[in-house]
């Protein structure tokens, strides 16, 4: 790759780029992120090229290998662009076909995406419910993107906006820009990111100046940090230099946890083709503006995601938080004042400069602007990560989008931030998305996971589950986390084990709030919220379990019994499937459960096609 | 497990390497458990003698992270997703499942040392839950009755190819990038298709080698062995030339070479002997 030497000479790059784009070609682009990869991407973008091949297309037909686009569910899917064909779920044995249409310019009907309410067929992505209610300022920056290729960014305009700047030479413009774009940190805490930088940016050191990039997205349930990572890292790159411009910051970190394997491997080769291409490193396109960028792996730790902790690990010691002030602006890494920043803040950077700040701001509610990505995810019909302006409702997302629930059951509450979120029941569901509706509902929007649980799911289960979590997460440092943690996973097992009794939930109540009021970090702050947030709005699921004994989800074990009903035709499926022989009956008769043999394991709940095994 | 030997000089090669960079102590220590897939306490204490870091604040990091493992762990890692997406989708059962075929609880190590199975917090593939992820190969929807298919295949070797029937394994052809001479050659089968021949260097040697022409399998032969992670040279048999690529290897930045495929298109693989590194643009 030739290293461009000035400004000048990047923009003739640049313009020679986007002169080579010829948007009538057909191209196929493949989604090929984690969740792509998992669902057989892989196959699918050797078979196409096998075809390609085979069928002499490859001068007319075009192949971009691309990053998550968000509709995990429908993967592996084929995008046929400039016509916008949507293929989901496509089977290898279809590719042929496929490519044959793309060279007639036709499309196949039969598999087009359907929709499951009326069966109609809807051929372009766009026309999709699942897209068509999203504002995809972000995600659909992934289509356009080959996230190993930094000319296929820069073709797509990447780095224009970062070089501008860098060419305007003015902080303040940029500083004033971001501030008022209004946009707020996408981590969870919602600081204003322009507010942060200013105060970065007044901050003399000899030392030296940081940014991070937090990509230790511990929250379980999302994965917008790992999409946008995996899929258009230049992105973020672009973000931290035009963050460095504004604040004087010499060194950059990115920290990203060691569980996102490809999300690595990309944001390395992005590393090495910026540095090549010289858009990173010392005197960048020969200006005396220098500026280069490191990647440190998360080792596993959830709590690394709070920033003094953060620094900790990236100091390659044990990741402890410790008491604030002074905050990170004053005493970061190695003692030099450092700013971190989410994947999801910094994506928003180069996207505020390139549509100007008052544009970005029109978008979303006053005082919650722009854009939020949600991992919808959980007992719903659309999974996938989802991209809604901020102040969008709940409903809106989980209904329009997301296609409401599965099957005929019925959704009973999303679960939002994580485990220092809360649960919101249905009754809310009219609640605008935002920073602010969020925290008044017991919950907060945290990194952007959403949970969907249905009437299967118990909440009393959900709670200890989280429990389970933070007490193996907690550090052990403030001892009302560690020990108040532990206990109310304790409580709650004996909830859910038929042991509970209303003395017994006064005290969860109780350490809750102590637990929530006398620990030092964030993690131990919101330990509580989705313990209060269940007591709050499900109070009829803990005296289920508490008074009657009954688990009314049909989770928890010790309070459950299966048995089969009449919906049984005798196809034998979850007699084979029981490991402890529990289930017997003949062919075509009416099968029966052994209640001493059996252990509850839900095999043959997974396994029936007909609804005929009942939890009670 | 058979005893591990523990290299001295491997362990301080490591820790050179580190020296300078950010995050020392968890870059060694992960690169420690890489070479033999737990911290040998043994390991440590060499670590200790020759850095800053006292064996106290050592053991300390490697307890604290969760991907650290201080005992022996298997051939095989399997990693069973208790994110919350897949807790509600029934990740609990799955886990249960795999205790109860692989007679071990999560964390532990089967007998006769194939397996090992963890679980872990969140592994970000959220949509397609309860997600099981074996040696990096990603199972997704997984129900208790998939549960013995993924050991059984864990058990053979999920890397293992096998050519025939497999419908992603095809044959290209191949000429040279820079004369445009056809590379194929029909007398010196491999995996029953033309080879692909090419003139190759390394060190002083220098001489044949042919590659297979089907893409997806890696065999390759030559009248020289190679040692492991050699980075050879290649060269066109006709025009002499040199098949060097503009890219660098995904997997291990090694810059790669090119050739052309006849019909359209351009292969780009990784020189280095044991990287499997290939880029193929149509």
């Amino acid at each position: 790759m030739r290293k461009q030497n000035s400004i000048v000479e990047f923009q003739d790059f640049q313009d020679l780029l986007i002169s080579d784009i010829s948007p009538d070609i057909p191209t196929i682009i493949i989604s090929s992120g984690t969740c792509g990869q998992a669902s057989g991407a892989g196959s699918l973008i050797r078979v196409v090229k096998r075809e390609l091949i085979a069928q002499q297309q490859t001068q007319n037909i075009r192949l971009r290998i691309t990053g998550c686009h968000g509709f995990c569910e429908m993967e592996p899917s084929l995008l046929i662009m400039p016509r916008g064909t949507f293929y989901p779920k496509v089977k290898l044995k279809k590719v042929p076909m496929i490519i044959s249409a793309i060279a007639n310019n036709e499309t196949i009907s039969e598999l087009l995406w359907s929709d499951p309410k009326n069966g109609g067929s809807i051929e372009k992505q766009v026309d999709i419910p699942f897209f068509k209610y999203q504002s995809r300022t972000i995600l659909s920056r992934n289509e356009k993107t080959d996230p190993i290729r930094i000319f296929s960014y820069v073709r797509h305009g990447g780095y224009k906006q970062f070089v501008r700047l860098l060419e305007k030479g003015d902080h303040d413009y940029i500083l004033e820009e971001v501030k008022k774009s209004g946009i707020r940190g996408r981590g969870g805490a919602g600081f204003p990111a322009g507010v942060k930088w200013e105060m970065l940016a007044a901050k003399k050191n000899t030392n030296g100046k940081f940014l991070v990039c937090n990509a230790d997205e511990g929250d379980p349930g999302a994965y917008m940090d790992r999409s946008v990572l995996e899929g258009n890292p230049h992105s973020i790159i672009e973000a931290m230099l035009i963050g460095a411009l504004a604040t004087g910051a010499t060194q950059g970190v990115f920290y990203v946890r060691q569980e996102y394997p490809l999300a690595i491997k990309h944001l390395l080769i992005a590393l090495r083709q910026a540095r090549e291409l010289g858009v990173l490193g010392e005197n960048i396109l020969d200006t005396d503006f220098s500026f280069d960028l490191d990647l440190v792996k998360g080792a596993g730790a959830f709590v690394c995601g709070e920033e003094t902790a953060l620094i900790k690990s990236i100091e390659g010691k044990m990741g402890e938080p410790r008491q604030r002030p002074p905050y990170p602006i004053e005493m970061g890494i190695n003692g030099s004042p450092t700013v971190i920043n989410n994947v999801e803040t910094w994506a928003n950077i180069p996207i505020i400069f390139e549509l100007g700040a008052e544009n970005f701001a029109k978008v979303g509610t006053k005082g919650n602007s722009g854009t939020k990505i949600f991992s919808l995810v959980g007992k719903i019909r659309n999974t996938g990560l989802v991209e809604v302006p901020m102040g969008m409702t709940i409903e809106e997302i989980i209904h329009a989008i997301g296609g409401g629930a599965v099957g005929s059951k019925s959704i009973k509450a999303v679960q939002t931030g994580g485990p220092s979120g809360g649960c919101i029941p249905t009754s809310l569901f009219n609640l605008p998305i935002d920073y602010d509706s969020l925290s008044q509902a017991g919950s907060i929007m945290g990194s952007g996971g959403m949970i969907v649980m249905d009437e299967n799911s118990c909440m009393i289960d959900v709670a200890k589950y989280f429990m389970n979590f933070l007490k193996d997460e907690s550090c052990g440092k403030c001892y009302t986390c560690r020990k108040g943690t532990q206990r109310m996973y304790e409580i709650l097992d004996d909830f859910s084990n038929g042991l509970g009794t209303p003395e017994k939930l006064e005290l969860l109540i109780e350490l809750a709030v102590v637990v929530r009021d006398t620990t030092m970090c964030g993690l131990g702050q919101t330990a509580s919220n989705p313990v209060l947030s269940t007591i709050r709005y499900f109070p009829d699921e803990y005296n289920a379990h508490i008074e009657s004994k009954m688990c009314p989800g049909g989770v928890c074990k010790e309070l459950i019994t299966y048995s089969i009903n009449d919906n049984c035709n005798g196809c034998q499926v979850c007699v084979r499937a029981c490991p402890e022989e529990a289930i017997t009956g003949k062919k075509k008769e009416m099968h029966l459960i052994d209640l001493d043999k059996c252990i509850k394991c839900g095999s043959c709940v997974s396994v029936c096609q007909f609804d005929a095994v009942e939890t009670a | 497990m058979e005893s591990i030997t523990i290299q001295k000089s491997d362990v301080e090669s490591i820790i050179a390497k580190y020296n300078h960079s950010r995050g020392g102590l968890i870059g060694v220590l992960e690169e420690v458990q890489a070479l033999y897939s737990y911290l040998p306490g043994e390991a440590l204490e060499i670590i200790a003698d020759q850095t800053e870091h006292t064996l106290v604040d050592i053991f300390g990091v490697a307890t604290f992270y969760k991907s650290f493992s201080l005992k022996p762990r298997g051939k095989h890692l399997c990693s069973i997703c208790m994110g919350t997406a897949c807790h509600v989708r029934g990740g609990p059962i799955i886990e249960e499942e795999f205790q109860r075929q692989l007679g071990i609880k999560a964390g532990e190590t089967t007998a006769d040392k194939e397996i090992t199975s963890e679980t872990v917090n969140c592994l970000g593939a959220c949509a397609l839950g309860p997600i099981v992820v074996v040696d990096g190969h990603y199972f997704s929807n997984v129900n208790t009755a998939d549960v013995k298919k993924i050991i059984r295949k864990t058990r053979k070797g999920l890397d293992k190819i096998s050519i025939k029937g497999d419908e992603r394994i095809f044959p290209i052809k191949i000429s040279c990038s820079r004369c445009n001479h056809s590379l194929m050659d029909p007398k010196y089968p491999i995996d029953d298709y033309p080879s692909i021949k090419v003139t190759m260097s390394f060190g002083r040697k220098h001489g044949w080698l042919r590659l297979t022409s089907l893409y997806g399998s890696y065999n390759t032969e030559s009248e020289y062995s190679i040692p492991e992670d050699e980075v050879l040279n290649f060269f066109c048999p006709h025009c002499h030339g040199e098949l060097i690529g503009a890219s660098h290897c995904p997997e291990c930045s090694t810059v790669m070479v090119s050739m052309l495929i006849q019909g359209g298109g351009i292969l780009q693989v990784c020189p280095r002997e044991g990287c499997r590194g290939h880029l193929l643009d149509v």
